[in-house]
């Protein structure tokens, strides 16, 4: 009886305070995601890619159980994990360093009965979990230079291994996401301001490695050498140059980029229609790429200016839900893990949809839910499922909130 | 950090968040809505090629019809390379000096063609003969690949080239039977607009027009290739035995007018047509004018029978090798004292021919020879033929009449100089001379078909008969044409020996040395005309054409199936 009755109040209290426009959100983002990643490879000639939108349907079953098992428990249980589940993740990366299976010369999957797993996927994950724990405690003062050093360590660790995978861009999306929870914890602004420089410097430095020794005509070779020396490869310049110039080589290094652009610029107002996309169809997107990184390219060839505008908009939806749960977190934590796994999701959602529009240079990061893959499927549903968790656990009795003395009155979600 | 400095915070992030978002969106409408349809056309259009489908020149036949090609089109490479793969390995040079060596060329100016670093596209040689890729393609040079391509292809190298001509590399005809024909050769390149995927396919169920291209028509021509050999075989050796800067011969068909040899010496190699120089091109047959000499009287002696200004045995005074008309002098070669007109051709008395002018008057003597044919391009279906020299009469002085009768100071062409031969042979009618028999398109359709067609009739068939018997006196003995005769055939026909004009008179060791005749005399078939430019040191019509005539008629005849002489003799009886 007892135990049927504890099932009822949870499933009561899971069904009232959800956010039910969440759900929906994510749900149409992944329905529309099984149908693109459809329409991208329906025309391969190679049946498990053809039939990538079947493998895709089940890893969004997975991700929603995931999700929906989160939500269900309560954020503040998984505390006590988080420092387990960032060793772990520590210990994968460096793994993958070794025995990871080389893909497009970088060591990123490790094959675990048969499934790529992708450990930096994982370790966003922990990271942002440790972080919400780290900054939520109690006495911690972001303006003490030992703080802000133990806080970025826990960042930095995981982003360094990820760069030497190598995967730049995966580790750089660690950098907005670190920051934005340091300034959600209350970092004083002029520290945010010094960071900001200091990257501005490294940005400075990192452009004139790049761009400089170029321009004083040193061989291809040399420059890969200094590229090196920093951290970065020869493909980096050439995709930062074509950036800059797309003509430069349209055929081999500006494709993607200029295919990409054509892809969103033919769709027009309503696109060409499902299934129609002719840059995906014949090929000039490339296959390889179609249904991961350029999912959102296919969409909005497809369904033109309204498809993307309805993509944007959920992500919109999914955005302004999750600041809600976080001004509503009944405590410091909460709202952390919110802020974390919401900055995760928009700087994939605008690095990714920047780069198909030609705003920002190529990276390989993927759409959230939209894209094709696994392992960054279950770390997505499972970042929403605990922002969902966060928003189920919120409306705690006044009383409680105040003797954890953290936030003041606390704020209606 | 209270409350409000949070919310801030979050309406700060927020803030950065929405404007981020705002970018996408603009951008979102710049490539959506705001890219011109112009720009949505270039790249439609980008993906959509039309192609032009090679196809294949028709065959050029003899009058056997297929069992003898001439000229036909093979499936030949153009041998092209990717120069930036070759720079990157730096494989130049060695690539340069195997093709060369493989295809004679020069390998500073293959490895030049190949010095383009950002090239991935460069075409080395075109259209070269399969047998000769294959070797090359043997080599597996890096960086080197072949495309296909049409090659045209002449089995008997320079058998025949002055009528076939050539193609250039662009596949225009570009030369004889090539050129005038290029519109049914060539056929019509069919036409594909589809649409290619980004591996550069087509896409067959995109096509947007497909037109099969329609083959070339092949052509049958009007030469015997039997007749033609020995014609070349002949020449040859007449060129080498008299030491002569070229020769030229064509028989043809009197009574329809079409040519059954036509060649022409030096000759070059149709496979190789870059290779030679214009001189060697010439068709010299139809491009070539000359001062006939003698075997132009033929014309005046017949105008002066058809005008009943004399008859074959009216007598006329040969003043003894040297008269003096109009203050200048005329000689003949060997003095004669009184002789019949008949004579007179026989023994190609220059005096005798001059005083028959002299009885026709200018104008009329002109009239004639346009009948005849000269000073106009005869019409053969062959480009490159010249009209020849002859000035209208207002424009001669008082002697052009008389030296113009024994051929100088009047230029024809071989072509010309046969019309009249041919003309008098075929009972004075002058035919249209023609080297394409039949245009058939691939399906059989017949799209042209060569017709005799008459000129002009310059003489009366009876005149002309008379005209027979005397020319076929030239050949008997004491004639000047005895080495063209044919054993069994009645040989009618003229020497000539012209010395050739140089600057302020004649040459007194250049010559073009001439024969011109028909057979059977009695009932002719075949006409034929051997020019012998420059032969040293026998210049004589009748010691250097004469001979290479009679071997030319003897092979013809039989070939041609024209009845020997006795024939008629025993019908006669």
């Amino acid at each position: 009886m007892l135990a049927v009755a504890g099932v009822t109040r949870v499933a009561k209290r899971f069904f009232t305070r959800m956010s039910w426009t969440m759900t929906f959100a994510v749900v149409a983002l992944l329905v529309i995601g099984v149908f693109f990643v459809y329409s991208a490879c329906y025309v391969s000639e190679e049946s498990p890619v053809r039939l990538l939108y079947k493998k895709q349907m089940v890893w969004g079953f997975a991700g929603f159980l995931c999700y929906w098992a989160l939500a269900v428990t309560d954020y503040r249980h998984l505390r006590k994990l988080s420092w387990t589940f960032y060793a772990a993740s520590i210990v994968l990366l460096i793994l993958v360093l070794f025995v990871g299976t080389t893909i497009y010369g970088a060591k990123r999957w490790l094959m675990f009965l048969g499934i790529g797993v992708q450990p930096s996927e994982i370790a966003k994950f922990a990271v942002v979990f440790v972080l919400a724990r780290k900054l939520s405690r109690p006495g911690l003062n972001l303006a003490e230079p030992r703080a802000l050093l133990e806080v970025a360590g826990i960042a930095l660790v995981p982003l360094c291994l990820i760069l030497l995978e190598p995967d730049f861009g995966t580790a750089l999306v660690f950098v907005p996401m670190t920051l934005a929870m340091m300034y959600a914890a209350g970092m004083p602004a002029r520290i945010l301001g010094i960071i900001f420089l200091i990257g501005a410097v490294l940005l400075g430095v990192l452009m004139a490695a790049m761009f400089v020794p170029p321009a004083l005509g040193v061989t291809r070779e040399e420059h890969g050498d200094i590229l090196k020396w920093i951290g970065l490869r020869t493909y980096h310049y050439d995709r930062l140059a074509v950036f800059f110039d797309a003509d430069l080589d349209p055929l081999a290094k500006g494709w993607n980029k200029r295919q990409s652009e054509i892809a969103v610029g033919s769709g027009g107002m309503f696109g060409k229609g499902y299934l129609k996309g002719t840059q995906n169809i014949l090929g000039f997107l490339p296959r390889s790429v179609a249904p991961t990184d350029f999912i959102f390219s296919v969409i909005a060839e497809e369904k033109g200016f309204m498809g993307s505008l309805t993509v944007l908009g959920l992500f919109s939806v999914l955005m302004v839900s999750g600041v809600r749960t976080a001004l509503s977190a009944p405590d410091k934590m909460g709202r952390l893990l919110c802020v974390g796994f919401l900055s995760l999701l928009f700087c994939h959602v605008f690095v990714n949809i920047a780069m198909t529009v030609g705003l920002m240079p190529i990276t390989g990061l993927p759409l959230p839910l939209l894209s094709y893959g696994g392992s960054f499927m279950m770390v997505t549903m499972a970042s929403l499922g605990i922002v969902q968790s966060v928003r189920i656990h919120a409306k705690q009795p006044k009383v409680a909130f105040q003797q954890r003395g953290l936030w003041g009155p606390a704020v209606g979600g | 950090m209270n409350e409000r400095g949070m919310r801030l915070r979050f309406i700060c992030c927020g803030g950065v968040m929405f404007l981020a978002l705002l970018c996408l969106c603009m951008r979102l409408v710049h490539l959506h809505i705001l890219t011109d349809a112009h720009a949505r056309e270039t790249i439609v259009a980008n993906r959509t090629f039309t192609a032009k489908l090679d196809v294949a020149r028709g065959k050029i036949c003899d009058r056997n019809g297929d069992a003898s090609i001439l000229a036909m089109d093979i499936v030949g490479r153009d041998i092209c390379a990717d120069p930036s793969a070759l720079v990157s390995n730096s494989l130049i040079q060695a690539v340069a000096a195997s093709l060369a060596k493989d295809l004679d060329l020069d390998a500073d100016r293959i490895e030049r063609k190949l010095s383009v670093p950002g090239s991935r596209y460069a075409r080395i040689v075109m259209k070269v003969h399969p047998d000769l890729a294959a070797k090359v393609e043997a080599r597996e040079l890096k960086g080197v690949f072949f495309e296909k391509s049409n090659v045209r292809y002449y089995p008997h190298g320079d058998f025949l080239c002055h009528v076939l001509g050539f193609v250039n590399y662009n596949g225009d005809g570009s030369a004889g039977v090539e050129q005038k024909m290029d519109v049914f050769l060539r056929g019509c390149p069919g036409i594909l607009e589809s649409r290619k995927n980004a591996l550069r396919e087509e896409l067959y169920t995109q096509r947007g027009r497909y037109i099969p291209s329609m083959e070339g028509a092949n052509i049958s021509l009007t030469i015997d290739q039997f007749v033609q050999c020995r014609v070349e075989d002949v020449l040859d050796e007449v060129v080498a035995e008299h030491n002569a800067k070229g020769a030229w011969a064509i028989v043809q068909r009197v009574r329809t007018g079409e040519i059954v040899a036509m060649a022409s010496r030096p000759s070059y190699d149709l496979n190789m047509f870059t290779a030679s120089d214009a001189n060697a091109r010439l068709n010299r047959a139809i491009g070539y004018t000359f001062e006939p000499g003698s075997t132009f009287k033929a014309i005046v002696f017949a105008a002066a029978l058809e005008e009943g200004r004399v008859y074959p045995d009216t007598k006329i005074d040969c003043e003894y090798g040297m008269w003096m008309h109009a203050g200048r002098a005329l000689r003949d070669y060997h003095p004669y004292g009184i002789l019949s007109v008949a004579d007179g051709l026989k023994k190609s008395s220059n005096i005798l021919s001059a005083k028959l002018e002299l009885m026709l008057g200018d104008r009329l003597f002109y009239s004639y020879m346009r009948a005849f044919g000269i000073g106009q391009r005869s019409g053969l279906d062959l480009p490159g033929e010249e009209a020849g020299i002859l000035h209208p009469v207002r424009n001669w002085s008082k002697v052009s009449g008389s030296r113009m009768c024994i051929g100088q100071g009047v230029a024809v062409t071989a072509m010309q100089m046969l019309g009249v031969y041919s003309a008098i042979a075929n009972d004075g009618v002058l035919m249209k001379p023609y080297v394409v028999a039949e245009v058939h398109a691939k399906d059989g359709t017949m799209l042209h078909m060569g017709k005799p067609e008459p000129l002009s009739r310059p003489v009366s068939s009876r005149n002309a008969a008379l005209m027979r018997q005397l020319l076929a006196r030239v050949t008997e003995k004491g004639g000047t044409g005895r080495r063209a005769r044919v054993k069994g055939y009645t040989v009618a026909g003229k020497t000539g020996t012209a010395q050739k004009a140089i600057k302020g008179g004649y040459s007194s060791v250049n010559h073009i040395a001439s024969f011109v005749g028909f057979l059977p005399a009695e009932s002719p078939e075949l006409s034929i005309i051997v020019v012998v430019d420059d032969p040293q040191p026998i210049h004589t019509g009748g010691r250097v054409a004469g001979p290479a005539f009679s071997k030319i008629a003897e092979y013809a005849v039989r070939r041609m199936d024209v009845p020997a002489s006795n024939h008629f003799k025993l019908a006669g009886r």
